[in-house]
């Protein structure tokens, strides 16, 4: 019963998905997407953030058209980075590193670049249609499961989301913990909620109503990434292959994918529950992808980084399931899966709804929507990308003088038209400068990100909580659920400690191997 | 690297050093019943304050006592310096001058710096490019989502359209 009900909303959701101006919507977002995903300057996120600002006027009309458009946005960028990756040896986005081991070298060395485009596609393509699949069905339950949770459950659950960030996701716990702490400090900049006093305002006028989440993250995505890859281009070379997809690529990808079905379809699962845990999106989905190719799917682990299709395919489709994974938290219990699903969370607090269970049932056309929406976005994704790599490819043709300071320009308009607030400009301007430097020194940026979105949400459960229960702190472990996910969190919060114990009787290979993956999870 | 590992280090301590002092009166759990559920305004703000202090801490003491030369150097190459330099300073300069000038006035400027230095255009794509781009955001986000960018001093004179 419960199935055919998914299914009739699912069907509700189509019929909205599939209006005129949210296909509009759609493809306006995917050709975004894919754009800045071949664009090496400018990201997935940053781009959903400079789009914010557009999608308040959007959103006065349909909430559903403005955030198709911004996921929209996140599934084109999750194709786009692709392209630059396999034709080019320069990673577009942070997941698509993963591919300068397998992509190039089959496109290059073994001169198949439309085989190793096609298959990144269909894999993509394969892995999130089973990962969407599985959120139709699992996000419902989720959420009607999170309506009985009360603050203390609320505040488990969102230091849970904080210690997976620092046991499973950096290279240095340290330094996850200081921008977690970071994060939470300029949420908490402004007026209290509770209270209504002024706090670290240190007397300026213009932090009392707080810092903006949209100007920090432009400024750390949009400026930051433009002044890494302005370094990068300093420095840097470019491979130029032949782009193009042509029918016996495709041919000779889907025999090549009908051997690896299993794989693709099982990484795209395992990928799915990766992203739903906070903080782990696509760059972490991508690396935890080739490691299971190359551990547990492939026989033959010889021909890994000299143009393995499994090395392809696997990571395209692990990584794609945990970014429409990472939606899930974000949807059902109102916590951000990814720096991406952090903004575009925050654009559903702008737009004036509150993500979190209730969004089922209050804003149902809503969230059906955008369900039906993300199996419409990959199909997009996957045909013009099939027909149009040429075109995408020369958008790299753009010349650096004219992309940089269109970059910066949109950056800023993004972070002044919000408020209309210069004050907005230069803390962009000053992230953009603090999370270019911060990238250099390694610290990993998601933690920071997720701690300003869920700041304000973690105290006001925190101070429920206490009040609720006359300042006794016993409040926490109160109930089973509050104590098992606190439990968790320890548990989560000592996982480096014993990563490092265990990685200290390994060999000097399996140690550079585990940082390569933890660094992956750094970036995103 | 290590150097400016733990110069970054030190500067978060910094930054949490100076909000753990402005949230110093509510550090402590309030028993008097003064504050609801015991907790003050500044209590939440401390403590994370004091996360951040103990964890840079950390990773300060990490850069020096083990001796983490994570990532070899700062910069690859004098090149890549400057890369980040000549984007950097134009962008701060253009950022300040927003206050007076305005966007388009600064937008038509950087874009026509970057064509000139950067891209070593012949004068006429400047141009065509300095007027190009503020003229396309205008209709754009003025004209299309009525979203009004900030004018120069010149406009508040009645000199200048923009």
């Amino acid at each position: 019963m419960a199935f055919l009900n998914v299914l009739g909303d699912l069907g509700g959701g189509f019929a909205t998905a599939v209006q005129p101006f949210n296909i509009l919507m759609l493809l306006v977002g995917v050709l975004l997407g894919l754009i800045v995903g071949v664009l090496p300057g400018l990201g997935g996120t940053s781009a959903v953030a400079i789009l914010l600002p557009v999608t308040v006027v959007i959103a006065r009309t349909s909430p559903t058209s403005a955030v198709i458009l911004l996921a929209g946005v996140y599934w084109g960028a999750l194709f786009g980075g692709v392209i630059t990756s396999i034709l080019f040896n320069i990673p577009g986005e942070p997941w698509s590193v993963v591919l300068l081991f397998d992509g190039f070298p089959l496109a290059k060395q073994r001169g198949k670049p439309g085989v190793a485009l096609a298959s990144s596609f269909f894999a993509s393509f394969v892995g999130a249609f089973f990962a969407t699949v599985l959120f139709t069905f699992f996000a419902r339950a989720i959420a009607e499961w999170a309506l009985s949770f009360g603050p203390p459950e609320l505040f488990a659950v969102f230091v849970m989301s904080f210690a997976t960030l620092v046991g499973l996701g950096a290279e240095s716990p340290a330094k996850a913990v200081a921008m977690i702490g970071l994060g939470l400090l300029l949420a908490a900049i402004g007026f209290d909620t509770i209270t209504g006093q002024p706090r670290l305002t240190f007397g300026q006028i213009g932090l009392l109503s707080g810092v903006g989440f949209v100007p920090v993250t432009i400024g750390l995505f949009g400026i930051g990434e433009i002044l890494a890859s302005a370094e990068e281009s300093g420095i840097g070379f470019m491979e130029r292959l032949k782009a193009q997809v042509g029918f016996r690529d495709i041919v000779e990808t889907l025999g090549e994918l009908r051997k690896r079905i299993w794989m693709v379809i099982s990484t795209g699962v395992i990928g799915f529950f990766f992203g739903v845990l906070p903080g782990h999106g696509a760059t972490a989905g991508s690396f935890l992808g080739y490691g299971l190719a190359r551990s547990y799917f492939s026989k033959d682990k010889s021909n890994f980084g000299k143009g393995e299709i499994s090395g392809i395919m696997a990571p395209q489709a692990a990584a794609d399931s945990a970014a429409v994974g990472s939606l899930v938290p974000m949807i059902s219990l109102g916590v951000p899966g990814s720096p991406t699903s952090a903004v575009i969370m925050a654009g559903l607090f702008i737009w004036g709804l509150t993500p979190g269970p209730l969004l089922f049932t209050e804003q149902h056309d809503f969230v059906w929507g955008l369900i039906a929406s993300i199996y419409l976005g990959h199909l997009a994704t996957f045909l013009i990308c099939l027909s149009a790599v040429p075109l995408l490819a020369s958008i790299m043709r753009v010349p650096y003088a004219i992309l940089t300071p269109f970059i910066v320009l949109i950056s800023i308009i993004g972070s002044y038209s919000l408020n209309n607030s210069m004050l907005d400009v230069f803390i962009t301007i000053l992230f953009g400068l603090v999370g270019y430097w911060l990238r250099k020194m390694k610290y990993p940026l998601a933690p920071l990100v997720v701690a300003i979105v869920l700041g304000d949400s973690t105290e006001r459960t925190f101070r429920q909580s206490l009040i609720a229960s006359g300042g006794d702190p016993r409040i926490f472990v109160g109930t089973a659920l509050s104590a098992v996910l606190l439990g968790l969190a320890i548990v989560l919060l000592l996982v480096p400690a014993f990563r490092t114990l265990r990685v200290r009787g390994k060999p000097v290979d399996a140690l550079k191997e585990a940082r390569t993956s933890e660094a992956a999870v750094a970036i995103d | 690297m290590r150097l400016c590992q733990a110069a970054t280090g030190l500067a978060f301590m910094g930054l949490a050093a100076l909000a753990m002092f402005d949230s110093r009166a509510g550090a402590l759990v309030d028993r008097s019943g003064g504050e609801p559920g015991g907790i003050g305004p500044g209590f939440y703000p401390f403590w994370s304050a004091a996360l951040m202090f103990v964890a840079a801490g950390v990773v300060t003491y990490e850069s020096q006592a083990r001796g983490h030369n994570e990532g070899g150097i700062v910069f690859e190459s004098r090149d890549a310096a400057l890369a980040v330099i000549k984007l950097a300073v134009p962008m701060i300069a253009m950022t300040v001058a927003l206050v007076w000038l305005g966007f388009y006035i600064v937008s038509g400027a950087f874009m026509g710096l970057f064509a000139r230095w950067i891209g070593r255009y012949n004068w006429l794509w400047v141009v065509v490019l300095a007027v190009a781009m503020p003229l396309a955001i205008y209709l754009t986000f003025e004209t299309g989502f009525r979203v009004t960018l900030p004018k120069s001093v010149f406009y508040e004179k009645g000199l200048l359209p923009i």
